[in-house]
């Protein structure tokens, strides 16, 4: 090894320090990044202005009403985005909740029974590859209205990964704990309480994570092809409207989708976290 | 001490992909007393954890029974607690609750406050009040052992079983558990089963240190009793006089079955001399099998083998090599002239440990063909000094300057060492007082009757004729000394034994078949008609058979029960307990040091697991070497843990020099391939 004593001792000035704070150091890297991809946006749509908007159009053009009024209501389904998202957001959530309630129990019933989950297999390994929009029709040929329609497809679209994570979840609970319990006798309630839920929740929560993904995927869709308000249905509406603001509404809804999707799949894992998450 | 627990016959066995069975633990006796503290110790994968599975119930043996409390064990419990290898904790529940939902649960009976009252007694027993409060994963991992501990030992079990409960903790740690947990175990008086691969550790807590033999078909090659006093503090314990001897026991027993476990993985991966047969299982042409033995009746299941055609024909054809000299036949053996040979019950070890001064042989013995069968038969002239008891004979030669001049069908073997121990048990000194000679046994009938020698041992047919004649009388039988001493046993090398293991089991199961025969006394004219055939004993076979046995010398002839005992009573089985009783004796009369690896020597030359399979082959239950101590006429009990405390127990309380014997290289002296038909 050569010696360092060719290289001075720092002598330099301390540079801004908050620049290094931690706060700075983690939001430098998205905010030059996520910079960079809005100024090649923005010089590519210079290039033809009357076409597709850029960003800074995009904010011009939606402030007033989308932007500035999140919760105006004009009657009908001219309504603010904020109260658009409201009611995506009750749809998603009669769904889900039927879902996870049902999914668990069905989850518990397969891993539990292994006649069940032998039979069962071979069926949810095909359902849950279809496609959420595949389900629409017979939804609506099913129950006959809109809303309720568009609340199966998101049940149906979000039950499978629970069901499955519950299942696996049971099966995978370590011989050791159930060793403890054969040695101790448990009985069947304290089993239920102290060895199968706790040990099967950080799995089911998984499941709950993956679905509430897949249900917020499959609201917009839903609502695109038929439903009366709703995130999914300003996305369309805006399309056919065909106004000279609609490119830049269509962007602002989209992004509100997704910023609603991250906040959704974070406060499960939150929940999930707090919940199965004791002592480990 | 009560009896507590009760293992008997255990054989655990698990499914394996091809169809097959893998044979994890096989034929497990062990009792357990009440307040024991026991170890279960050997190599991994020798199936410890199982037995201690199968103790607790987690698993149902496959064969053989546990009892507890007079109930078989079917099902898991916490009467017999486990705290298992990586402690099982539940990582949601903190200290306390993990210990609380143990004892809520089995203890549902007791008020909500006694049961409090008892969780925090036994956090407090091991030292964990501080803790309680913590989930385990804020814990360290001694700290994580005593929870599990504490756990088992809130609920009271009758029996606490640990599997390798300090093995992942570190030098330390594991001191002070160790000590911790025999307090406990002492003060709680709980009965406790521990599998342990650590050798001080087994030591220092153990009333008894189980010792397993490898898997697969693991079974208990060696209990040692550990006698040190209790209370015990580690420094103590290894200052104690006894601590080394003890130590030394149990290490050398683990050398040993890592010696036996290479040695066999050798034999097996070795391409052996003439293993042509046995890397073509579908080559059917049989194969000869040149089998020596010497005319008597021990070769009775022989002959009737081959004349009732229960060897397999189209595994082997048996071509017996008749001689006339126990030495000519164990040359040709030696040489490779033979593939096999019914020889003495003492020749597979005797060769194995060069005790005639030959080169040292590794034999191995699959079976013992016979059992009994021997008595000494003295001339005339003794019965005219009234020597008609051992003690007759003792006064009578105390009186002499002559040593006894007594024929024996071949030195150093079973009618020697037999002889030596009963003449000794009656105050005679064999070695000064008596002189024994080698002669054929066709030879022995003609030496009594001109004198060369005062009496001679030998078969029944021998002293039959020799009786009947009105030349000699019997003054003892085998029953006299040993009743159901191995007497001839099945020999041939190691190395030929592993290159042709169907032959050889074909080989044995035709001979336990037929030893059934013998065995059975409506078979008699038939076996009869057999031995009469001029091959093996002539027209006087029908003297040896005859129901009453004729002692001469005016006495009335008396019917001996299981005089030649064939297959009755596991006589077919090779006990390595036998053999150390032989090797006891070895040492006793001085032809060799007494191995301090005895039980690599026994279980390289004695094989029932050879045995088993030819039994089961032969559609005959499946038996197996009884652990349990014995004792010749005599009374003495020979435990095979403790041979030297027999042999220091035994008149002149013999103390044998003690050296490890140096097995010979497998395949030495390996006989030529088989020739096909």
């Amino acid at each position: 090894m050569t010696p360092a004593l060719a290289t001075p001792p720092h002598e330099r000035r301390p540079r801004k320090s908050w620049l290094r704070s931690p706060l700075a150091r983690q939001i430098k890297a998205p905010l030059v990044c996520i910079g960079c991809s809005l100024a090649v946006w923005q010089l590519l749509c210079l290039a033809n202005p009357s076409g597709f908007p850029g960003p800074i159009q995009v904010i011009t053009q939606t402030w007033d009403p989308y932007i500035s009024q999140p919760f105006y209501d004009n009657g009908g389904t001219a309504k603010g985005l904020g109260l658009q998202i409201l009611i995506s957001l009750q749809r998603v959530a009669i769904g889900y909740s039927l879902a996870a309630i049902l999914g668990i129990a069905a989850g518990l019933a397969i891993g539990l029974n292994d006649f069940l989950r032998r039979g069962f297999d071979p069926l949810i390994q095909v359902l849950r590859t279809v496609p959420p929009l595949a389900w629409l029709p017979i939804s609506l040929l099913l129950l006959q209205q809109a809303d309720s329609a568009a609340i199966f497809v998101i049940f149906i679209t979000a039950v499978w990964p629970i069901v499955i994570n519950t299942a696996v979840g049971i099966r995978e609970i370590p011989q050791d704990y159930t060793n403890v319990a054969r040695v101790l006798r448990l009985r069947k309630r304290s089993y239920l309480r102290d060895i199968l839920l706790p040990a099967t929740a950080p799995y089911v929560f998984t499941g709950l994570r993956i679905s509430v993904g897949l249900a917020w995927l499959a609201i917009v869709a839903a609502e695109m092809l038929k439903a009366d308000g709703g995130i999914g249905f300003f996305i369309w509406d805006a399309y056919n409207a065909g106004g000279d603001t609609s490119t830049s509404q269509i962007i602002l809804a989209i992004l509100y989708v997704g910023i609603v999707g991250l906040i959704l799949d974070r406060l499960v894992g939150l929940v999930g976290d707090r919940v199965a998450g004791g002592g480990r | 001490m009560g009896k507590l627990m009760t293992v008997d016959d255990v054989s655990q066995s698990f499914p394996l992909k091809d169809g097959g069975h893998y044979i994890a633990i096989k034929d497990i006796d062990l009792e357990i007393h009440e307040g024991e503290f026991i170890s279960l110790i050997g190599h991994s994968g020798c199936g410890k954890s199982t037995l201690l599975n199968l103790l607790a119930g987690l698993s149902q043996a496959s064969s053989g029974g546990i009892v507890m409390d007079g109930r078989q064990v079917t099902d898991p419990g916490p009467e017999r607690m486990v705290v298992f290898q990586n402690y099982s904790l539940l990582p949601w529940q903190t200290v306390r609750q993990n210990v609380a939902m143990a004892v809520n649960n089995v203890m549902h009976d007791l008020p909500a406050p006694a049961r409090q009252e008892r969780v925090d007694r036994t956090l407090a027993m091991v030292g964990l009040e501080a803790a309680k409060d913590k989930f385990p994963k804020e814990l360290s991992g001694g700290m994580k052992q005593r929870v599990a501990i504490a756990r088992a030992l809130a609920l009271q079990p009758r029996l606490l079983l640990l599997d390798e409960p300090f093995g992942a903790l570190d030098a330390l740690t594991r001191g002070n558990l160790q000590q911790q947990l025999m307090q406990i175990c002492q003060n709680a008086g709980v009965t406790t089963v521990m599998v342990t691969h650590d050798v001080d550790e087994a030591l220092l807590l153990s009333d008894r240190v189980v010792m397993m033999t490898n898997g697969p078909e693991a079974g208990i090659g060696q209990i040692l009793q550990v006698p040190l006093p209790r209370p015990r503090q580690r420094l103590e314990v290894m200052e104690h006089p006894d601590y080394y001897g003890l130590r030394g026991e149990l290490i050398g027993f683990l050398q040993q079955q890592r010696r036996l476990k290479q040695r066999r993985t050798s034999l097996a991966t070795a391409p052996a001399p003439g293993a042509v047969n046995a890397s073509r299982p579908f080559h059917r042409s049989a194969t000869v099998v040149r089998l020596g033995v010497v005319p008597g009746l021990d070769v009775a299941p022989l002959a009737m083998a081959i004349d009732l055609k229960l060897f397999d024909d189209a595994v082997l054809q048996v071509v017996p090599v008749p001689f006339a000299h126990w030495q000519r036949l164990e040359e040709q053996l030696l040489n490779g002239s033979l593939h096999g040979a019914i020889t003495a019950a003492t020749a597979p070890l005797a060769l194995t440990l060069g005790l005639s001064g030959q080169r040292p042989w590794s034999a191995v013995t699959p079976m013992t063909v016979s059992r009994n069968g021997n008595a000494l038969c003295l001339g005339l002239p003794m019965l005219a000094q009234g020597v008609r008891t051992l003690g007759d004979l003792a006064r009578w030669l105390n009186s002499q300057d002559q040593p006894l001049r007594i024929g024996v069908p071949q030195r150093r073997a079973i009618a020697e060492v037999l002889l030596r121990h009963w003449l000794a048990s009656g105050g005679i000194d064999p070695e000064r007082q008596v002189r024994f000679e080698a002669l054929s046994p066709m030879a022995m009938h003609g030496a009594l009757r001109t004198r060369q020698v005062d009496g001679f041992c030998a078969g029944r047919y021998r002293v039959a004729e020799i009786v009947q004649d009105g030349q000699g009388y019997v003054l003892a039988t085998d029953l006299d000394i040993w009743s159901g001493h191995p007497e001839k046993s099945l020999t041939c090398s190691e190395a030929w034994a592993a290159a042709h293991p169907e032959i050889l089991e074909a080989l044995c199961s035709g001979l336990m078949r037929a030893a059934e025969r013998c065995d059975d006394g409506g078979q008699r004219e038939a076996l009869t008609q057999v031995l009469s055939q001029p091959q093996w004993l002539g027209t006087r076979a029908a003297i040896a058979l005859q129901r009453q046995f004729e002692f001469g010398a005016g006495t009335e002839p008396k019917a001996l029960l299981r005089f030649n005992q064939f297959h009755a009573d596991r006589a077919c089985v090779p006990n390595p307990a036998e053999g150390a009783w032989l090797l006891s004796q070895f040492s006793r009369w001085g032809w060799c040091p007494f191995p301090s690896n005895r039980l690599e020597v026994l279980g390289q030359v004695y094989r029932p697991d050879l045995c088993a399979a030819a039994l089961q082959r032969a559609g005959l239950a499946s038996l197996r070497p009884t652990r349990e101590a014995f004792a010749l006429a005599d009374g003495l009990v020979f435990d095979q843990d403790d041979p030297l405390g027999y042999l220091k127990s035994l008149p002149g309380s013999v103390q044998p020099p003690v050296a490890p014997v140096a097995l010979p290289v497998a395949g030495a002296a390996a006989p030529h391939s088989p020739a096909h038909r």
